[in-house]
């Protein structure tokens, strides 16, 4: 690639400064569906480059456009007459300085795989399958494609390419708006069973006919679906990035080696885990491989990048939570439910957010499907709930573990659709907090 | 660049297409970031081109974007934008329509008082470098930053009508924090708030008097360290303005947005409690509650003279004395609904595509200021400066906790409470409003980071709010 040779060789270029380069060339193919109709298709290509210089201790910052090099270039001698000016950074230490790489596999390009027409002849299946129900199809079927270079003055001088799917399926109630969902995230495309995602939409649809009641605040026994159980680990995430230790936000400090939870609660992050989507390398380029985070129940690692690793001179380790993987236990998920005399089943959570992130106290709401679990069987339809817990108990609160685990497509939604998944099974929670009924479904 | 987008317009003219719009952005950031008194980043994104062309073709959207502006990647856009309409158009039962707009040409160019692009970067960042500094050095504060960010766009926007305008704005938002600790909790102060974005340059740097208020944060953290929650399980409480604005972002501003009325949204913003049979006779809040959607004022960042599908600049009444009245709309969702278009449809950048956004979207003033509010109160909290928010996939049931609170009791503040947290059902909330202020503490707050769409959009919007009160709200939650 050109352009990233040319990176390099303004790296050596300038030996009294240190570079960090990210160049990006990116698109997307984006479908909107509602109402078991297309919304809109959205396509988008960009290509950038951020760079940040540091003259020892000062650095600045800049992101272009598709630049060529004279630009950069340019840009480059407008910074070196600006830096000197700055205020320092004592902090800062040295860049990226791990040149261990990985294959650098070639990936499909799953735009030019799963093309539109392709896509809508598989949403028309769908649609179809819950129909009779009288629900509609609702959601978004993504393919990106992302070729990453990151290039610096300590060496490095590598590339990322992926090319995530996510499609995410809701079903909806023309009545009475009741929403089940089903999701896939991955990249490879062969492995999606259409046939599979079509019975699982419509096992969850049927059961979504029921009808619909309301409960009162209180404490429950829960069964937490996967995408549950992963959403809060992602939300407790912030708690184990080794910057909340120097913001004094974290949940964990002081806590390494420390029980913090059941011992049948064991969690890695593991960028390589075959059934999830893939990564080569952590943002600052370390190679990024898989972590432990708790085992059975031990506080083991945070996530220890270069700038805050040698900050508070912690070994950087490359880990950045995209591939969370929560181990099995050993009871079937039938099993599980029939075990609750009167509980909930919840499928999907909706606008979290912190009261106080140290605490792990947390607010928000259950959507997608909420259950009443009445003698051991899923009965009715329930509201949407609002949940207002720490989310350091829910996991202290688990009880039982599902011995199967299942995908879990995820997206941090802005700039560039980055798609991430987990690995989680369902999970049965002890005295669930559930604060106040929406009303609605 | 006028005449690339006239172009391509021409060009969109000779296909058989329904309708089609044409936006170029240019956009500039710069950010200042201090933490813990020592600057951490600097850094800007000049020149951000962006072109997004939107096609209307066989009854069905289609959108094609790119930041790559050669002839070959223009005209791989412009097709990929009519095929991505004309394909979809197979998995399409309803066919989008879009009723004839008269065309407009015009220009909208904001000056600012002081531009922060020709500023001296150094003169920045002494600025924000003295307000980083006060407010490292207390021992109980264990964190700090201040940011402040920059943003100019010019924009042009042309559709198939024949409407070509194009504008320049520059928006400018800054808010500095502290966090304090005691060992066993900590407790955070923030300035202005979390809506700390204005229309303008410099100059709301220092309308928003970061150095004046940080004594007042640093202190105000510490003693939250030792001050009591709410005891009461429901209490009247007054609203400010920083915080306000939010509540009413949430549950009035998202709530009323029609594409969530017809499910375009389900996937990630959700949906809204309001149905079509509710326009004139829902009754949304008291008779206090008037709420307008405004993008004709020149002092939000809302303010527009077309939206991006080109429907002119409107002052719409959205709640009037308690009842709802309209909505926020497209073309597409006014002709559903059977109202006009309110001049709704944003895009942050040209290559995103344009969704119903809130503008200026204003609680109206009523009568008397703060002062005269709280000495009416016998017994509640003033609260302020948001801390969290939650509100559910309907816009119905929503729960705030703001970072401080001012015990009121016969008509004077009295002692600081801690993370006061309250809990409603939007339309029973609205309802318990007895009191809004008037126009001496009507103000703009907005934000940088209102987040909708797929891919999500990160808008640019304002709020006109006055403190309010609302009676008998429930207000004791803990986690």
């Amino acid at each position: 690639m050109q352009f990233q040779k040319e990176l390099v060789q303004i790296c050596e270029k300038y030996p009294q400064l240190k570079l960090n380069f990210q160049y990006k060339i990116w698109e997307t193919d984006f479908l909107r569906f509602y109402q078991s109709q297309i919304n809109y298709n959205i396509s988008k290509t960009s290509i950038s480059l951020s760079t940040t210089i540091y003259k020892g201790k000062k650095s600045y910052s800049f992101s272009l456009k598709d630049p060529t090099k004279e630009i950069l270039q340019n840009k480059i001698n407008d910074v070196l007459e600006l830096i000197d000016q700055l205020p320092e950074d004592p902090d800062f230490v040295d860049l990226e300085d791990d040149l261990s790489k990985t294959g650098e596999k070639e990936k499909t390009n799953n735009i030019e795989k799963v093309t539109l027409d392709k896509k809508i002849e598989i949403l028309e299946e769908f649609s179809k399958a819950v129909e009779p129900y009288d629900f509609k199809i609702y959601g978004t079927f993504i393919c990106n494609y992302r070729t990453l270079y990151i290039v610096n003055s300590n060496g490095l001088d590598k590339r990322e390419i992926s090319s995530p799917i996510y499609l995410e399926c809701k079903a909806v109630n023309q009545n009475n708006e009741v929403t089940v969902l089903e999701a896939y995230g991955g990249e490879n495309f062969d492995n999606f069973n259409k046939d599979n995602f079509a019975a699982n939409l419509t096992k969850k649809t049927k059961a979504a006919t029921a009808e619909v009641v309301d409960v009162e605040a209180g404490e429950y026994e829960v069964v937490l679906a996967p995408r549950c159980i992963g959403e809060y680990l992602m939300y407790l995430e912030g708690s184990i990035h080794v910057q909340s230790l120097d913001t004094k936000q974290s949940y964990f400090e002081g806590k390494v080696g420390e029980k913090v939870f059941p011992d049948n609660v064991t969690i890695t992050d593991d960028p390589n885990h075959p059934e999830l989507i893939n990564f080569d390398y952590n943002g600052d380029g370390h190679i990024y491989n898989k972590v432990p985070i708790i085992e059975k129940g031990v506080f083991k690692n945070f996530f220890v990048n270069n700038y805050y690793g040698h900050k508070l001179k912690m070994k950087k380790n490359g880990a950045d939570g995209s591939a969370l993987v929560m181990d099995t236990g050993d009871i079937d998920l039938s099993e599980m439910i029939r075990s609750v005399k009167k509980g909930l089943y919840i499928s999907s959570l909706h606008y979290m957010n912190f009261i106080n992130r140290r605490e792990t106290s947390i607010t928000g709401l259950t959507r997608d499907g909420t259950f009443l679990i009445e003698d051991g069987k899923i009965t009715k339809v329930v509201n949407n709930l609002r949940f207002t817990e720490k989310i350091s108990d829910i996991v202290k609160g688990i009880t039982e573990i599902e011995n199967k685990s299942y995908t879990i497509p995820y997206s941090s939604n802005y700039g560039e659709f980055g798609i991430y998944s987990a690995r989680m099974p369902h999970v049965k929670v002890n005295g669930f907090k559930i604060s106040s009924s929406t009303k609605t479904v | 660049m006028k005449k690339l987008v006239y172009d391509i317009i021409n060009k969109l003219n000779a296909q058989n297409i329904t309708y089609a719009d044409v936006r170029f952005t240019d956009s500039d950031s710069q950010q200042i970031y201090f933490e813990k008194g020592k600057l951490k980043y600097f850094g800007s994104d000049m020149d951000s081109l962006a072109l997004g062309i939107r096609i209307l073709a066989d009854g069905c959207w289609g959108f094609a974007g790119t930041s790559i502006l050669t002839k070959t990647s223009i005209d791989k856009t412009i097709k990929k934008a009519i095929s991505n309409a004309r394909t979809g158009s197979k998995f399409r039962r309803e066919p989008a329509s879009f009723a004839k707009l008269k065309p407009i040409q015009d220009s909208y160019l904001f000056k600012p008082v002081e531009d922060p692009f020709l500023m001296d970067d150094k003169y920045k960042i002494d600025y924000h470098e003295k307000i980083a500094r006060k407010l490292v050095g207390n021992e109980k504060v264990v964190y700090s930053y201040v940011y402040t960010e920059f943003y100019r766009q010019y924009k042009i926007f042309a559709n198939t009508e024949g409407t070509m305008v194009d504008s320049l704005v520059y928006d400018s938002m800054t808010k500095m924090y502290v966090l304090a600790s005691n060992g066993k909790e900590s407790m955070c102060r923030n300035w202005p708030g979390d809506m700390n974005g204005r229309r303008g340059g410099f100059e709301v740097i220092r309308e928003i008097k970061l150095e004046e208020n940080a004594d007042r944060i640093i202190e105000e953290a510490i003693k939250l360290l030792d001050a009591p929650r709410i005891k009461e399980e429901r209490a009247d409480l007054i609203i400010g303005n920083s915080h306000l604005a939010l509540q009413l972002h949430e549950s009035v501003g998202h709530a009323t947005e029609a594409d969530r009325i017809y499910g375009k949204e389900i996937s990630y913003a959700g949906k809204t409690f309001v149905k079509p049979a509710m326009l004139g006779n829902f009754k949304y809040g008291s008779d206090f509650v008037n709420i307008f959607s405004d993008s004709t004022n020149k002092g939000g960042m809302g303010y527009h003279l077309v939206d991006d599908e080109g429907t002119p600049g409107a002052k719409v009444d959205i709640v009037k004395n308690g009842i709802l009245v309209d909505q926020q709309t497209s073309q597409e969702t006014a002709a559903l609904l059977g109202v006009k278009p309110s001049s709704n449809m944003m895009a942050s950048y040209a290559d995103d595509i344009p969704l119903i956004r809130m503008t200026n979207f204003c609680l109206a003033p009523g009568k008397g200021s703060l002062a005269d509010l709280i000495k009416s109160t016998e017994n509640g909290y003033y609260i302020d400066f948001t801390k969290t928010w939650s509100i559910d996939d309907n816009r119905n049931n929503f729960q705030f906790t703001t970072e401080i609170g001012w015990k009121i009791e016969n008509g004077e503040l009295k002692h600081i409470v801690k993370e006061p947290t309250y809990f409603g059902i939007t339309p029973e909330f609205w309802a318990a409003c007895d009191g809004v202020c008037g126009e001496e503490e009507w103000e703009f707050h907005g934000t940088f980071h209102c987040g909708k769409g797929e891919p999500g959009q990160s808008m640019h919007l304002s709020h006109g709010i006055a403190p309010a009160r609302f009676k008998n709200i429930v207000c004791n939650v803990k986690a």
